[in-house]
C-alpha cells in the first residue's frame, strides 16, 4: 500500500489538479509538462536585463530559458542533501542579507515607520536563496558553492534566509579570484526539491522551514507575515502593504525566478570578502501589491490574498529592484 | 519507493530490546520485557529517532533514561517533597496537566497551562514561550521555578546524593556523582524516550485506514486546505512547525509570551505551535489552559481568534459549517495513541 502522505498529497493534487496541469492525482510528485492555467502560464513578457548600477533585474526562469546559462548548477538536476562542491578551493565571499524598509534597515519583530505615518512589525520573512552564480566583466557566468560556516556545501546547495535568525542572515559561496561585475541567483529551490516531501528532506527543507505548502505540495520560495498600523487618526491599511505575501511555483515545472543584482565584486586569491545585499521590503510590497494580472490561474489555486500576493509578486519581480549590493570588502 | 518518514525506524540499542520492537514501538514494547528506550520515529516526522536526535553528550540509553524517570517522579526535587516533574505531566492525560494552569507546592498556582512531553524529542525549543533551546536546559527550569518546584539545582543534587541508589544509578549512567548536568541530562533522557506513535492518525499515514474512516478523511482535508489553513503551523506528520505565533488567544494584559524572551513587540502574544499527537486527551487548551474542549478551540479559530490586534494576519473567520467542524473534531480525535496511557514503560 502507498505510505498515506503520499495519498494525502494525492487528494491535494487531486483538488487543484486541473490548475496545476498535473499528470496524476495520485502523483509520486513526478514531473509532469505544466499546463494552461498553472502559475507560470502568464510570466512571460520580462526582460532578463536592464540592471542599473547596483540594481536587479529578476526574471522567471522558465521563460527566460530555465536554468541559467554558464556553468552548471552546484547541485545538477538532482536533489542532493550533500551535494558535491564544484571546486575545493576559493575565496569566501560572505552576502550579508539585510533587508530595508523606506531606505532604512529593517527592524524584524520591531516597529518600523513607513512614509504615510504608519508602521510595520514584520512578523515572518524567509526566503530560499539557489544557484548563485558570479558575473565576469566578460565571458560566462561563474557558478559557485553555497558553503556553510565550516566550508562544507549547504544541504541541497541553499540557504535559507529568516529574519528571525541572525546565523541566518549569512550567505557565504566560495568564489575563485577575479573580477566580478555582480551576481545572480534563484529566488526558490530547484524543481528537483520541490517535488520532494518535507517528510524526506532535512533542513533547510523540513516542516521547520516554515516554508512548506501541502495543499499543492512543494515548498514556498518566500514568505512574509506582517502587521500594519495606521497614524493615529489614519483609517485602513493602504493598499500598498500586504499583510502577507506567500510565493510559490509549481511542482510540474521549473518557475524560480532569478534574481541578477550589479556590483563590482574584486575577489582576490587570498583571505576573503564581504559585501551587504540590501533586500528592499517595500519593493516587495510595491510587487504583491501591484495589478499583476493573475487572473489565468485558477480561483482553487490562489484563494487566499497571501497566495495572490505572492504571485502577483513572483510575476512582477523583472520591473522591482528587490535586491541591491552594498559595502564591498576584501579582508586580507 | 520507500521513505523513512513512512516506515518505523527500529535501532535497538541492545539485545533485550528486540523483542520490544514492531512497527508500532509504543504499545508492542509492553508486550513482553518492555524497555523504556526504543529508537522510533512516529508516522511522518522529520528524519532521525529520538536516539538519533540525542546530543552527542547525553546519548539516550535505558540507564540514563531510567535514572531520567525515577527523578521525574521524585517528589524530593521540589522544596517542600509535595510535587515532581509528574504531578503537572500526568500520563493519563498524555503528559499534560488537566488543570487550567499548573499547580506547584504550597498550591501556588502559574500562569500556563503545562504542555505534553510526547514527542519532544523532536523540539527544537522548549516552554510555550521557547526559553530552553535543548531538553536539558529546559528540565532544570521547573525545579528552580518558585511557583512549580523551588528548589535550586544544587538542592536537588544534594538530596539525591545523599541516596546511595541514586549515587549507583548516576554512577552506572554518567559515570560520576550526581551534578546540576547530570541530573537535567537524565531527566531529559526519559523525556526522549516519550513517544508517542500508534495512534490511528500514525497507522493512517502508514496507509492503514482500518481506523481512519471518511469524516477523519473529511477532516484531514479540511485541515489541509486554504480555508482553514491550519496546515501552516500543524503541518501533516508532526504537527508542528516549531515556529512561535500569535493565534488570536492573546488578549491586551494577558500573558505576552514569546514577547518575554526577545523583548521584541512582534512577538507579543507569540506561543510555541505545540504538537497535536493526543491533543483529545490534553484539555485544556492553549497556553493559558483558557479553552476547555476542543469544541471550544475550534469555535475560536473559526471565529479568527479573539480579535485583539496583535493576532497573526493568516488567523482570520472561517465561517466553518457545523459539519466541519464536526469533521475536523474527528481528524484531531484520531491523534490519540491510547497505548500511551497504559504504556508500563512509563510509568512511575
Amino acid at each position: 500500500m502507498k505510505p498515506r502522505l503520499l495519498t494525502m498529497f494525492g487528494v491535494a493534487m487531486a483538488m487543484f489538479g486541473g490548475v496545476l496541469g498535473c499528470a496524476s492525482a495520485n502523483s509520486d510528485r513526478a514531473a509532469a509538462g505544466g499546463a494552461a492555467g498553472d502559475l507560470g502560464a502568464n510570466v512571460g513578457g520580462a526582460s532578463f536585463g536592464g540592471t542599473g548600477a547596483g540594481g536587479t533585474s529578476v526574471a522567471g526562469m522558465s521563460d527566460f530559458g530555465g536554468a541559467p546559462s554558464g556553468g552548471a548548477s552546484a547541485t545538477g538536476d538532482a536533489c542532493e542533501e550533500h551535494p558535491t562542491l564544484l571546486r575545493s578551493q576559493g575565496t569566501e565571499l560572505s552576502l550579508q542579507l539585510s533587508p530595508t524598509l523606506d531606505g532604512k534597515p529593517m527592524a524584524f519583530g520591531q516597529t518600523n515607520a513607513v512614509s504615510d505615518g504608519g508602521s510595520v512589525v514584520p512578523l515572518n520573512f524567509r526566503f530560499y536563496i539557489s544557484e548563485v552564480q558570479l558575473l565576469p566583466k566578460s565571458g560566462d557566468p561563474v557558478a559557485v558553492d553555497l558553503v556553510t560556516e565550516n566550508g562544507e556545501a549547504e544541504n541541497y546547495g541553499m540557504h535559507l534566509f529568516n529574519a528571525d535568525d541572525d546565523d541566518a542572515s549569512t550567505v557565504r559561496v566560495l568564489a575563485p579570484a577575479g573580477e566580478y561585475v555582480g551576481l545572480s541567483f534563484a529566488l526558490g529551490i530547484k524543481l528537483a526539491c520541490n517535488q520532494q516531501s518535507p517528510r524526506d528532506l532535512a533542513d533547510p527543507l523540513t516542516d521547520v522551514s516554515q516554508m512548506t505548502w501541502p495543499h499543492t505540495g512543494g515548498f514556498l520560495y518566500l514568505r512574509y507575515e506582517g502587521r500594519y498600523t495606521a497614524a493615529e487618526g489614519s483609517a485602513a491599511t493602504p493598499a500598498d502593504i500586504p499583510s502577507a505575501v506567500h510565493m510559490g511555483g509549481s511542482i510540474t515545472k521549473e518557475m524560480v525566478p532569478r534574481a541578477t543584482v550589479s556590483g563590482a565584486l574584486s575577489i582576490d586569491a587570498n583571505g576573503r570578502a564581504t559585501a551587504n545585499l540590501y533586500v528592499a521590503v517595500d519593493e516587495m510590497f510595491k510587487g504583491a501589491t501591484s495589478n499583476v494580472d493573475v487572473s489565468d490561474v485558477a480561483v482553487g489555486l490562489l484563494s487566499t490574498p497571501e497566495a495572490i500576493a505572492g504571485e502577483r509578486l513572483r510575476r512582477g519581480l523583472p520591473e522591482l529592484q528587490l535586491f541591491t549590493l552594498g559595502e564591498f570588502q576584501a579582508i586580507q | 519507493m520507500a521513505r523513512a518518514s513512512h516506515r518505523v525506524a527500529l535501532t535497538v540499542i541492545s539485545a533485550a530490546l528486540l523483542a520490544a520492537c514492531s512497527s508500532d514501538a509504543t504499545s508492542s514494547a509492553q508486550d513482553n520485557a518492555p524497555s523504556l528506550i526504543v529508537s522510533t520515529i512516529p508516522a511522518g516526522f522529520p528524519k532521525g529517532t529520538n536516539i538519533e536526535l540525542a546530543p552527542a553528550d547525553n546519548a539516550l540509553t535505558v540507564e540514563r533514561a531510567t535514572l531520567g524517570k525515577r527523578l521525574f517522579y521524585d517528589s524530593q526535587l521540589s522544596r517542600t517533597s509535595e510535587v515532581s516533574c509528574g504531578s503537572c505531566h500526568q500520563q493519563a492525560y498524555a503528559f499534560a496537566d488537566p488543570n487550567q494552569v499548573s499547580t506547584g507546592i504550597e498550591g501556588r498556582t502559574g500562569t500556563r497551562n503545562a504542555p505534553s512531553i510526547v514527542n519532544a524529542a523532536w523540539g527544537k525549543s522548549f516552554f510555550w514561550d521557547g526559553r530552553a533551546r535543548t531538553l536539558e536546559e529546559q528540565a532544570g527550569k521547573p525545579i528552580e521555578n518558585p511557583v512549580e518546584m523551588d528548589l535550586t539545582l544544587a538542592d536537588a543534587v544534594e538530596r539525591v546524593a545523599a541516596d546511595p541508589s541514586y549515587l549507583a544509578a548516576f554512577q552506572k549512567a554518567y559515570g560520576e556523582a550526581p551534578s546540576e548536568a547530570s541530573l537535567q541530562k537524565a531527566l531529559a533522557s526519559f523525556v526522549r524516550s516519550v513517544v508517542s506513535g500508534s495512534s490511528a492518525y500514525d497507522r493512517h499515514l502508514r496507509g492503514d485506514d482500518s481506523d481512519f474512516g471518511e469524516q477523519r478523511k473529511r477532516g484531514e482535508a479540511l485541515f489541509a486546505s486554504e480555508k482553514a489553513e491550519c496546515f501552516h503551523c500543524h503541518p501533516a506528520g508532526s504537527l508542528s512547525n516549531e515556529g512561535y505565533f500569535n493565534n488570536g488567544t492573546y488578549t491586551a494584559g494577558g500573558d505576552t509570551g514569546r514577547e518575554q524572551v526577545t523583548g521584541r513587540v512582534g512577538d507579543i502574544g507569540k506561543f510555541k505551535v505545540p504538537g497535536l499527537r493526543n491533543i483529545a486527551l490534553t484539555a485544556p487548551y492553549m497556553h493559558d489552559g483558557s479553552l476547555p474542549t476542543l469544541e471550544a478551540v475550534i469555535d475560536q479559530y473559526d471565529a479568527g481568534g479573539r480579535g485583539d490586534p496583535t493576532t497573526d494576519p493568516l488567523i482570520k473567520p472561517m465561517s466553518l459549517t457545523d459539519e466541519e467542524k464536526a469533521d475536523l473534531l474527528e481528524f484531531l480525535r484520531s491523534f490519540t495513541d491510547d497505548a500511551l496511557l497504559e504504556d508500563a514503560r512509563f510509568a512511575p
